[in-house]
């Protein structure tokens, strides 16, 4: 018998199949904006930034990503270009692999959901398509159109689009990259970005 | 307790000082679950939602796994089932020679953990690296890890600065926690971007599109997974839930369980392989189907590995990971131990005060320490200086005048008996303990003394009832 049937046959004789599925959650209404969701970023180490009119977004984008780049690569991927229209960046084309990422300073990225209870944005596929970008720059910069914010991560799951969860991934993020294991100290920056910035779109 | 997990412990946390400091590192993560968790206003409701569905999932695991691989297929992964851990360490590493692969960067995984993947795979010349801080830490030092989510909680800072100098040549004497972590970042960059595949454990698996969730802080998984060309995760078949509506359930709880934050920094759904790159789900069972048939033990499938229950144990806290002698530590461990652990994870049920605190603070609701007496119940039978013992006892208790004599010779040996006990191999934790001093006069002597004295204490107005 191979492995796959060996294993199906033994669960199959252990699972009951008497517990009944739970009815789906429902969780209480919880309030939450842009205060709530900008004061949970900071605890997790991010910076909020706006809600800027789309007219002055390129500028003040232009600023913020020139103060965290310190004269290094900045990459916007397409979807966050065209938001942002022009400004001190390169739009990603098409790499082959992720590593041609390795020495940007700043990624500019598009964010499709967040979710202000635990200061968390959702990128997907078609979005940031590139998907060692995100990871392996040194500085990350999310884009957030204002109506994208949700009081909690319910609601935010649920707003994303259905073709969202067919593409590759879904990555919520919650900060810049972190790790307390050495003697429980908070250091910023263990893999991925050094930090997180999330900028706010007003509608 | 048992004498081999009181012998780990005092060989693996042996001063004072590092005791306290790991003792106040577990309990500090308590007390930031606390904090997060007075936060959340439907904190019980989400723990009874994820127990309902965990039991479901459970109940009906067989078919979950059928729709998982489907849907994982027509995702375009490959989908492989691995009844042991000898057939996952198989599995991966003829994957890994059928394409050359040699680099290997590895996210944390206790699953791997469990089926000794990296020593099987450095055994064939694959160079494993893993790249979760804590855990390259623990490879380094050639230790296992010591808690689920800090694998590093009982190395000191200069412990790792003289390591990360040994290993990596970093300067001599640097122990500041930021400066070290920044030259392991450097370190394993290059080996990120030099990797021919990545591999990983899950979170979570979803039955309905065939993804797997990754949860990390550091954005390890996510690197990991993005720049080689060939991912592999190894899915426990317990990770089964029905459908992506469950998660935000889950995710709720897992972090602030974990550490006390709303949510980990990355949470990464991947359904399916990336564009030009392969994905291949490893489904393990390694005892989890027996398990599952054991209608008592059954419940301890449901954990996520959050590590509340460590980090809540007085036991855990005290002894250190590394006590418990099995890959997983803690609670969960020793209930875990009996089934996985060997001889000596037999004995870890009675590693605990059964003081119920690892199920108060579960948020999955398995019931841990019900879990724990189930298992002390159904020990084999006790052995035959047991049985003496207690037929011994029994017939001493039985008359109050036998209980009188040896109460008087105690008196007589008590002081010899404290230097006796501490030699005593089978209870190694006195070595650090002292038998209290007697008082000058024993409890009966004080009773007779007091009802004859005039005027003295409460006059019983009836003989004690003899018990």
């Amino acid at each position: 018998m191979s492995d796959r049937d060996a294993i199906l046959e033994r669960v199959r004789r252990a699972a009951r199949h008497r517990a009944p599925a739970p009815d789906r959650y429902r969780p209480p209404a919880l309030a939450g904006g842009w205060e709530t969701f900008a004061a949970g970023l900071a605890g997790v180490g991010g910076e909020a930034h706006g809600p800027y009119a789309p007219q002055a977004l390129s500028v003040r984008l232009g600023e913020l990503v020139r103060r965290r780049a310190e004269g290094g690569r900045v990459v916007a991927e397409a979807s966050a270009a065209e938001l942002a229209g022009s400004g001190p960046w390169q739009v990603a084309s098409e790499p082959a692999l992720g590593h041609a990422f390795a020495d940007v300073a700043v990624a500019v990225v598009r964010g499709r959901a967040a979710a202000a209870d635990c200061g968390a944005v959702a990128v997907i596929e078609r979005d940031a398509p590139h998907r060692a970008l995100p990871f392996l720059c040194q500085h990350l910069v999310l884009l957030l159109p204002e109506r994208a914010l949700h009081a909690d991560l319910h609601s935010a799951w649920e707003a994303l689009p259905e073709a969202a969860w067919r593409g590759h991934h879904v990555t919520w993020i919650s900060g810049p990259s972190k790790t307390a294991d050495i003697e429980q100290t908070l250091v910023y920056g263990a893999h991925g970005p050094l930090t997180l910035d999330v900028v706010s779109i007003a509608d | 307790m048992t004498a081999s997990f009181d012998r780990r412990a005092l060989a693996t946390l042996p001063s004072r000082g590092e005791l306290a400091q790991h003792d106040a590192a577990v309990w500090d993560l308590r007390r930031r679950r606390d904090a997060a968790v007075a936060e959340v206003p439907d904190w019980e409701a989400l723990r009874d939602q994820a127990a309902a569905v965990k039991a479901f999932a459970l109940d009906h695991l067989d078919e979950l796994l059928l729709r998982f691989e489907e849907r994982a297929r027509a995702a375009g992964a490959h989908v492989h089932w691995a009844s042991d851990a000898t057939a996952l360490c198989r599995i991966v590493s003829e994957l890994f020679a059928a394409r050359g692969a040699r680099r290997i960067v590895k996210s944390k995984s206790m699953l791997t953990e469990e089926c000794g993947l990296n020593r099987h795979l450095e055994a064939r010349g694959f160079e494993v690296v893993d790249t979760d801080l804590g855990e390259r830490i623990v490879q380094l030092a050639g230790e296992p890890p010591s808690h689920l989510i800090v694998p590093a909680i009982h190395k000191t800072r200069r412990e790792i600065g003289t390591l990360f100098h040994r290993t990596m040549g970093t300067p001599e004497g640097e122990d500041d926690p930021e400066r070290l972590t920044r030259l392991a970042r450097a370190d394993l960059r290059r080996r990120f971007l030099a990797a021919d595949a990545g591999v990983t454990g899950a979170n979570f698996a979803i039955a309905d599109t065939g993804g797997i969730v990754i949860v990390t802080n550091e954005g390890n998984a996510d690197l990991g997974t993005s720049l080689p060309p060939v991912h592999v995760a190894c899915v426990g078949i317990e990770k089964l839930i029905p459908s992506l509506s469950d998660l935000p359930v889950f995710l709720r709880l897992l972090a602030r369980s974990a550490t006390g934050q709303p949510l980990s920094a990355y949470t990464s759904v991947i359904t399916g392989p990336r564009p030009g790159g392969e994905l291949h789900l490893v489904l393990v069972d390694n005892g989890r189907s027996a398990l599952l048939a054991d209608a008592a033990q059954r419940g301890s499938l449901a954990c996520i590995r959050c590590g509340a229950c460590l980090n809540t144990c007085p036991v855990y806290r005290r002894a250190g990971g590394h006590a418990y002698g099995t890959v997983i530590p803690g609670p969960i461990g020793s209930v875990l131990g009996p089934s996985v652990g060997g001889a000596d994870g037999a004995e870890l049920p009675f590693a605990s005060s059964l003081c119920g605190s690892c199920s108060a603070v579960c948020p999955v609701k398995i019931d841990l320490h019900g879990q724990l007496l189930a298992w002390r119940s159904a020990r084999p039978t006790p052995s035959r200086w047991q049985r003496l013992l207690v037929a011994n006892a029994a017939w001493l208790m039985r008359s109050p005048t036998r209980v009188a004599l040896v109460r008087r010779a105690a008196r007589l040996v008590w002081p010899l008996l404290s230097r006796v006990e501490r030699r005593n191999p089978a209870a190694p934790w006195l070595e650090e303990r002292e038998l209290p001093p007697l008082p000058r006069e024993s409890f009966r002597a004080q009773w007779k003394r007091r009802r004859l004295a005039p005027g003295g204490a409460s006059q019983p107005t009836a003989r004690a009832p003899r018990v």
